[in-house]
């Protein structure tokens, strides 16, 4: 009785260990796979230009003396601070725009058994099949009528063309997900039908509502057509334009800059993405399935 | 109740409610989508350049152009290959990578955020970074490859050119794609496995199922939608997308990676002749339609 | 083609290939001068003090200006600095953008569907004046001008500025595309100064055993463009007919400059230059490994600095003879436009003018780079190549100078020709072992198509 006591927790914990060391082993080629080219980058990113030149050297480590030139180049040189601030304005107001429209959207669609709701909501959806290469010559015209040309407020009016119909989709799955009953409570106990969305419905909303703004984000950030054909200042580039416009001189690559431009907002954006994981992962889900 | 009232009632109330909110998010659309892609449609079907304001009508001449250019064969094959082969390796990454997430561990937290780095890089950039890795001189690959004896020397007929070689070159820019997109593919598919209830999977397991009839009868099943739609989505996403290929190779060495969004970027934009570049990027849409079709299904599946 | 200003730490392995990045908004005029080292001060400031006095009416003006990120950084500093200066003295606001030049058709398709954009704009490589000429305003007045001024312009420039006889664009420079060889390695096996194909394919040939190959991009990129080009019309290839209406490739030249290319291959290369980019080339003549490079002079520039040693031993020439003796470069044009929707066309008009008459110090600033348009300016000594023992060979670059359609001017079908690479794409298909005949009949075949397409 004693020893098996004792005898049990043991096997159980080299039983653990053996399910961790299996499922690290399964992990390792998928993490060197996704990290080592990011870790690659950093690495570049504070290198000294001559050690990236060095013929049958190592290139993963350092035979000169890691230096932060490049991101001193980056700050100091280059409009990166701007690049940042717009990045940041285009994606909130781009994030604002998409919610304002796509939540009403979504639950309008997912809820209101409307007549032609299944239609246009397809509408909706085939939209962001249209390319970008097809769109941007008939909405620079766009652009230039509202006088928004060179100024990043271009994008903000532009990148909702891809992240409406995205989020959407997604809002509607995710409304469809929250019981009908809670709404039917409220609206007996007074609120309209406005009041049961904003009081009862949005509330418990907020993981799809975050999965929306995430993605808004993210698919901001993956943009370069639009920004290069619509934007040319210096100073009022997003991070990827400026970054792969301006640390490009002639043939030149400014590799440790670019790298370091590229990671000092991926990296941010992904730490963020992880806090919200959770919620994004049952965002997706309350959208995908019911 | 009489005709004047009828929009007194709950029904025409609720209807135009509906309608309210749906409005804005329509509008936007019809009005940057909708009518810059009728204009698409318009310009595809005229002779116009970038300088020439004047377009005449000239019918389907433009898509019969394309259909008699060789390279916009090879354009298509390597369009569906690159499509086709990313998502098939997306997919199995994918779940893969989702199963070993599933189980608790210890530091599944930092594995996760580490795998998030690829999709979460501005594209455009993480390229150029892979430009280097894939440099005919300077590639990392290379040099950890010829360290580890799997390869020959610079200069030696066994060092891999990725960029170069017809087959490696298309799978190189394809795998950069699969990069970018299997964390992402992994994240989904975990959304989907979470959701399906242990209950069910011990009920089955209670029934006497192998893992493989577990799989297929009652996991498959319920993670199917956000399958489908995860990869719809990223379909179009890949078929649609220009900057890999367009910075990598632009479409060399001899159309080995030639893809219908670069075409019709070197045809249309570059080459100016607008006409003949929108009815090749119109193309896309027959290969998306699978895309589409998946897309309806699974929003059928879901009406009320 | 990179290139490099700053001197640096040097020494036999490769550094430091980049350029010394000058910001424009931090370094002065003085500044800047220290940086480049260019000992143009004088001069310089004379141009500026004897500059043509503006007229009155485009002062208090603003002129907005589109122009690619040169492959020589410095020249890009120089010249924002540049126009600066002349907006500071002539009360015009200037700003100047930079984008990477393959960018620039798609910028300019879009401003030109907005109707709105940049004042003055600039074509390079990609000449667009044949696609936009009807919303470009008539520059012949300025052209007429420049002309008078200085003796006259090459022939090459119809060309990259006229449409029908009338001028819609003013040529700024053309870059040209010498050989870059290694004489020690060439000494090594017996050889002097190449002066055929011939004499580099034999050097390459013996050279590469060695472990020096050489490399000409077959690969969708712009020096696949201009070194096959180059090779084709030494070997008396012509792309059109003077008009450039007609096709007039499909001839036994093409077929043998093909056959030639297979052969430069197969002895001589390696299969990395398929992946090459623009910049690959310069990289593999600075690492040492390289006999020969077929680029500009920004490699040349970029290898003094990366590998002196290497350096040391890199001679240029204009260019090689085809077998009949033939010698043609390509050069790469660059050239100023206005829109017909500009907002300030007399500004845009000045400036234009006062470039040209700061050629001297500009092609100072560009290290030798920006070759003139006009013939005065290739009065010996040329600035830079004039003082330079290695590129002094350059100044009678434009007796060689063609461009892209040859002999014909540079069109929209060319461009299109162009922009699809399908003369990289023949070569590359014979290196690779395709037959001759089936490669010229799928080439002729798909340019025969683009031209008629244009006709029609």
């Amino acid at each position: 009785m004693i020893a098996a006591g004792a005898g049990h927790p043991r096997s159980q914990r080299s039983k653990e260990i053996r399910r961790h060391a299996l499922i690290y082993l399964g992990l390792a080629p998928f993490l060197v796979l996704a990290v080592f080219p990011v870790f690659w980058m950093a690495i570049t990113a504070i290198k000294q230009d001559s050690d990236l030149y060095l013929v049958g050297a190592a290139p993963f480590w350092f035979r000169l003396p890691p230096t932060w030139k490049n991101f001193d180049f980056l700050f100091n040189n280059t409009f990166y601070k701007d690049w940042i601030i717009n990045t940041m304005a285009i994606s909130f107001w781009v994030s604002a725009i998409t919610i304002l429209t796509s939540v009403p959207a979504g639950y309008a669609l997912a809820r209101l058994r409307l007549p032609f709701a299944e239609n246009l909501g397809i509408g909706i959806f085939m939209t962001y099949l249209v390319p970008a290469i097809i769109l941007f010559i008939p909405l620079a015209r766009v652009v230039s009528t509202l006088d928004l040309q060179d100024s990043w407020w271009s994008l903000v009016v532009v990148y909702p063309t891809f992240t409406i119909p995205f989020c959407t989709w997604l809002l509607m799955g995710f409304f469809k997900t929250v019981p009908f009953e809670i709404e039917e409570a409220a609206m007996v106990d007074g609120c309209g039908q406005l009041g049961a969305l904003c009081r009862v419905v949005l509330p418990v909303s907020g993981p799809g509502i975050i999965t929306a703004i995430i993605f808004s984000f993210t698919l901001s950030m993956q943009d370069f057509l639009y920004s290069l054909a619509f934007v040319s200042i210096s100073d009022q580039k997003p991070v990827p334009l400026g970054v792969a416009t301006e640390l490009i001189r002639g043939d030149i690559y400014f590799w440790g800059s670019l790298m370091a431009g590229a990671l000092l907002v991926g990296v941010p954006v992904a730490i963020v993405y992880n806090l919200f994981l959770d919620k994004f992962i049952s965002g997706i889900t309350g959208a995908a399935i019911k | 109740m009489g005709v004047q009232t009828w929009w007194r009632t709950p029904t025409a109330r609720r209807y135009l409610f509906g309608y309210t909110l749906l409005a804005p998010a329509v509008l936007y659309v019809s009005l940057l989508v909708g009518v810059p892609f009728a204009f698409s449609l318009y310009l595809s079907m005229s002779d116009a350049s970038v300088g020439n304001p004047v377009a005449r009508f000239v019918g389907l001449e433009n898509f019969k152009a394309a259909l008699e250019n060789a390279t916009f064969y090879t354009a298509v094959r390597n369009t569906l290959v690159f499509t086709v082969g990313a998502g098939i390796l997306k997919g199995l990454l994918g779940t893969t990578l989702a199963f070993l997430l599933l189980q608790p561990f210890k530091g599944r937290k930092v594995v996760r955020a580490l795998l998030v780095i690829p999709f979460t890089l501005p594209i455009a950039v993480s390229v150029l970074g892979w430009k280097w890795m894939f440099d005919s001189q300077f590639s990392v690959i290379n040099w950890a490859l010829s360290r580890l004896q799997l390869i020959g020397a610079y200069g030696s007929p066994d060092w891999p050119v990725w960029l170069g070689q017809p087959g490696l070159a298309l799978f190189s820019v394809m795998f950069v794609n699969v990069w970018r997109g299997f964390p992402f593919s992994a994240i989904v598919l975990l959304a989907g496995l979470t959701s399906v209830p242990p209950e069910i999977i011990d009920a089955a397991k209670v029934d006497g199922t192998t893992f493989m009839q577990r799989f297929r009868l009652v996991i498959v099943p319920m993670i199917a939608p956000i399958l489908f739609i995860g990869s719809a989505f990223d379909t179009v996403f890949t078929l649609s997308d220009l900057s890999i290929v367009y910075l990598l190779t632009n479409g060399g060495p001899d159309a080995a990676t030639e893809i219908l969004p670069t075409l019709a970027y070197n045809t249309g934009i570059r080459a100016g002749a607008l006409g003949r570049g929108a009815a090749i990027s119109l193309f896309l849409f027959p290969l998306l339609l699978p895309a589409m079709i998946l897309l309806l299904r699974t929003l059928r599946r879901r009406q009320y | 083609m990179s290139f490099q200003v700053s001197d640096n730490e040097g020494g036999t392995r490769m550094t430091d290939p980049r350029p010394a990045y000058v910001d424009p908004r931090t370094v002065g005029r003085r500044g800047f001068l220290k940086v480049a080292g260019a000992g143009v001060a004088s001069a310089s400031l004379l141009t500026m003090l004897d500059a043509r006095q503006a007229p009155a009416q485009i002062k208090g003006t603003s002129l907005r200006m589109l122009k690619w990120s040169h492959y020589v950084p410095a020249y890009d500093v120089w010249f924002d600095d540049f126009a600066k200066k002349w907006g500071e003295k002539t009360g015009v606001k200037v700003r100047v953008d930079h984008i990477p030049h393959l960018e620039l058709p798609a910028r300019y398709a879009a401003e030109f569907a907005a109707g709105a954009g940049h004042d003055l704009i600039y074509f390079v490589g990609q000449i667009l004046t044949g696609q936009y000429y009807r919303n470009l305003i008539d520059l012949s007045d300025v052209a007429d001008n420049l002309g008078k001024k200085y003796g006259g312009w090459l022939e090459s420039s119809k060309s990259a500025g006229q449409v029908g006889g009338t001028w819609f664009a003013i040529p700024d420079f053309f870059i040209s595309i010498p050989v870059l060889y290694r004489k020690d390695l060439f000494a090594s096996v017996g050889m002097g100064e190449p002066k055929t194909w011939d004499d580099l394919r034999n050097a390459a040939r013996q050279l590469k055993p060695k472990g020096h190959p050489t490399g000409m991009q077959f690969s969708h990129c712009n020096d696949a463009n201009h070194n096959w080009r180059a090779l084709m019309y030494c070997f008396g290839v012509k792309e059109t007919d003077p008009s450039g209406q007609n096709i007039a490739l499909d001839g036994k030249e093409m077929r043998e400059s093909l056959r030639f290319a297979k052969a430069l291959y197969d002895e001589g290369m390696t299969p990395e230059v398929f992946s090459w980019d623009d910049a690959s080339d310069n990289r593999f003549l600075a690492s040492g490994v390289g006999s020969w490079i077929h680029d500009a002079i920004s490699a040349f520039h970029s290898t003094r600095i990366t590998n002196p040693k290497v350096f040391a031993d890199t001679f240029c020439i204009p260019e090689v003879a085809g077998p009949a003796g033939l010698k043609w470069n390509v050069g790469e044009p660059n050239v100023w436009a206005i829109w017909k929707f500009s907002k300030n066309i007399p500004a845009a008009k000045e400036f234009i003018q006062h470039i040209a008459d700061n050629q001297k110090e500009a092609m100072e600033a560009s290290l030798g780079y920006n070759m003139p348009f006009l013939k005065e300016q290739y009065k010996k000594p040329m600035p830079y190549l004039g003082k330079d023992a290695k590129l002094s060979t350059l100044q009678d670059q434009e007796k060689i100078n063609a461009f892209f359609g040859h002999p014909g001017p540079m069109t929209p079908a060319a461009q299109e020709v162009l922009t699809t690479f399908i003369i990289p794409d023949m070569f590359t298909r014979v290196a690779r072992g395709a037959d001759i005949e089936d490669t010229m009949k799928w080439g002729v075949g798909e340019i025969r198509r683009i031209y008629a397409k244009h006709k029609g």
